[in-house]
């Protein structure tokens, strides 16, 4: 197994840590976009971006309620994500025991 | 250096294993309340609110009531412990909606309503021609059963054993500690009530590394 067979939505550093970062809430916990953004550090058009990939994948689902300076756009991860994460941490888990299997005492 | 942050930048899975252990305990040091703090607030107070009390009532005989002076603590501690939970908890919430905010609001309306009642019965069993005595009971173990009620009924939903237990602790607290009467109560109730918050804040702080 290699990098390449890893799910390549997901195995991008920013798009990385938005699904980790959504993942750490709740199932069924949304977070707002200017939250989120604050905590990626990353500019709107760039988180954005990233968020549509996720959206297009099925992993991540956005909802905006509100219209003008009041729209509020809430992010949350959808079971396909949870489930991607997992699978992904689950091969990037045996990808690393592959490169550097425990030395046998 | 150049920050490649929202970029596709070549992964390798050392990086990507690093990048989602930093971004885990990110997320959780600014998402998750801090459960132990709480709990070592609320130990601190209660301990302390209802100490203050019992200092006020100890050596009455007849028992006649708190002092003007000792509710009036008791009531800057509550209100103390109260900014520092909505600060402890606006800090992580900030931005979160869904399931668990609604969870917190009906709690907090549960817990409030919950107090309102407490007060109502107490004015009604004053009302009633209870003595002094038994309004100083029932206004010192009251409050904890509620507490144990919300706090069990809350972690029962979430199977949190720990704090379900210390709900059950409390009702224990709260139904036993009326025994000891009017002026020892406040005591028990203290002691009781505020190091098994301690206590659990300890636990929980050792577990999560807080």
């Amino acid at each position: 197994m290699n990098e390449d067979q890893l799910d390549p939505v997901i195995h991008a550093p920013a798009r990385l840590r938005i699904t980790v970062t959504l993942a750490t809430l709740p199932a069924g916990d949304t977070l707002s976009f200017t939250r989120l953004q604050d905590l990626m550090a990353l500019t709107p058009g760039n988180l954005i971006t990233h968020l549509r990939k996720l959206e297009v994948a099925g992993y991540i689902q956005m909802d905006k309620t509100g219209s003008g300076v009041n729209a509020v756009t809430a992010v949350s991860l959808t079971g396909k994500g949870r489930a991607a994460l997992e699978s992904y941490t689950a091969a990037l888990r045996k990808l690393l025991d592959t490169v550097s299997p425990e030395q046998p005492e | 250096m150049e920050d490649k942050r929202g970029t596709d930048e070549q992964l390798d899975a050392q990086r990507a294993s690093d990048i989602v252990q930093d971004a885990r305990n990110r997320a959780t040091r600014a998402l998750v309340i801090r459960r132990p703090v709480l709990f070592a607030v609320w130990g601190v107070a209660w301990l302390a609110g209802d100490g203050a009390i019992w200092l006020s009532v100890r050596g009455q005989r007849p028992y006649a009531g708190p002092t003007p002076a000792a509710l009036m603590t008791l009531t800057f501690i509550l209100a103390a412990a109260t900014v520092a939970t909505v600060i402890l908890v606006g800090r992580a919430a900030s931005g979160v909606g869904g399931l668990s905010a609604a969870r917190r609001r009906l709690l907090l309306f549960a817990y409030l309503a919950g107090f309102v009642a407490i007060l109502v019965l107490e004015a009604a069993i004053d009302h009633a021609g209870a003595s002094r005595g038994v309004i100083g009971v029932y206004g010192a173990a009251a409050p904890v059963l509620l507490a144990g009620v919300v706090v069990a009924a809350s972690a029962a939903a979430l199977l949190d054993w720990s704090v379900f237990g210390l709900g059950c602790w409390f009702l224990v607290v709260g139904a036993g500690s009326g025994f000891a009467g009017p002026v020892a109560v406040w005591g028990v109730s203290a002691l009781a009530g505020g190091v098994a918050l301690l206590l659990t804040a300890a636990l929980g702080g050792r577990l999560r590394g807080l």
